[in-house]
């Protein structure tokens, strides 16, 4: 036990020095400070205090959604035998005078999905035979057969 | 809950939605937080930015609050960490810029004269050297003398508010107040007897000028 010092003493309360603080001019806010806390106390009651925990709750899973959608979604897979280069080329031949070329680009037989017509594949054939781009028009054929073994080559001449 | 102070009943009260709740809350310490501000930040326009801080803060993280103790206790906590952010911001400005250095004296708002009953005056220039004692402190004990006399928490209390030990705490405050009674205890005599010189010239002044 250590005798009582000046820290004790003023502990107990009513100290000299508490006595004379607490008679120590007061100021307080000004009026413009209340008013100022006040409204932002006002502002605030509209929301809820969760709100704000939601609403950053509620973007971070829709960020994460919209990056595993980008990442993972469901995606027209890649085929190698797409023959996009076709399709350009058929694009690019909107110059030509040959209107087979000038079709709007289809996708090809190796869709089957989205294949064309028999007819319609031996026009493009025809037609790229008729540009002069004959190993574009021997690969299609190759392509042709593929997808139409049964088809007899006295049908068209394009197959002769 | 029984051992919950009103303050605290307040708080959670405010907290689920009762908005009279923060002005009862808000008139009860908004003088002992602004003086706690203003006698810590030694400016009044620092001191009244950091106090709308403190609510702003208390408002704002009113849904998480439980009543673990003393609301007192919480709100100096939070004013304690503002006023560390206050005085980091304060560090970085240039020296010409900061706010101790701008208004140590134009801080505490002056009573003007004529509210001052004669008989009160001496008295005046007596607390005056008080508060020049109090901002002379450094400012860790300056805060522990602030927080007993203006909320009246306990040492434990103000090693809560100010994150430091027991030990710590009790020897900051007791360093402050042997400070000031010891600045006061010099600085008195003096002080008074400048008073009354004041007084005498004033009184020579106003028969001179009659």
């Amino acid at each position: 036990m250590h005798p009582p010092d000046d820290l004790d003493e003023y502990l107990r309360g009513g100290s000299a020095l508490s006595r004379q603080y607490r008679r120590e001019s007061a100021p307080a806010p000004p009026h413009a400070l209340d008013r100022r806390v006040l409204r932002s106390s006002s502002r605030a009651e509209g929301r809820p205090p969760y709100l704000a925990p939601l609403a950053f709750a509620a973007s971070v899973l829709l960020s994460v959604a919209l990056v595993l959608a980008i990442a993972f979604g469901p995606q027209r897979p890649k085929r190698a035998d797409d023959t996009p280069r076709l399709v350009r080329v058929a694009a690019r031949a909107d110059a030509s005078p040959n209107s087979a070329l000038n079709r709007t680009p289809r996708i090809y037989s190796s869709d089957p999905l989205r294949a064309r017509t028999r007819s319609a594949w031996l026009a493009d054939i025809a037609a790229l035979r008729r540009s002069g781009r004959n190993r574009e028009a021997d690969a299609e054929m190759l392509r042709f057969r593929r997808a139409y073994p049964d088809y007899s080559s006295g049908d068209s001449p394009v197959l002769r | 809950m029984e051992s919950l102070d009103e303050d605290a009943r307040l708080m959670l009260r405010y907290r689920d939605g009762d908005a009279d709740a923060f002005l009862a809350l808000y008139a009860r310490h908004k003088g002992p937080l602004y003086r706690y501000l203003l006698r810590q930040v030694r400016n009044a326009g620092a001191a009244a930015d950091v106090f709308q801080e403190v609510w702003s803060r208390l408002i704002a993280t009113r849904g998480r609050y439980e009543a673990r103790a003393k609301f007192a206790t919480y709100l100096f906590h939070i004013a304690h960490n503002c006023m560390v952010d206050f005085f980091r911001r304060d560090l970085r400005l240039p020296q010409a810029a900061r706010s101790d250095e701008a208004a140590a004296h134009s801080a505490e708002p002056e009573v003007p004269e004529y509210q001052r009953p004669d008989g009160i005056a001496e008295f005046a220039e007596q607390q005056s050297a008080l508060l020049a004692a109090l901002s002379s402190l450094p400012q860790e004990q300056r805060e522990a003398f602030l927080l007993h006399e203006e909320t009246g928490l306990s040492i434990e209390e103000i090693a809560r508010v100010t994150d430091v030990g027991l030990e710590t705490a009790k020897s900051r405050l007791r360093y402050a107040i042997g400070k000031l009674k010891k600045a006061l205890s010099a600085g008195l005599a003096p002080e008074a007897e400048r008073a009354r010189s004041r007084r005498e010239l004033k009184a020579t002044q106003l028969n001179a000028s009659t």
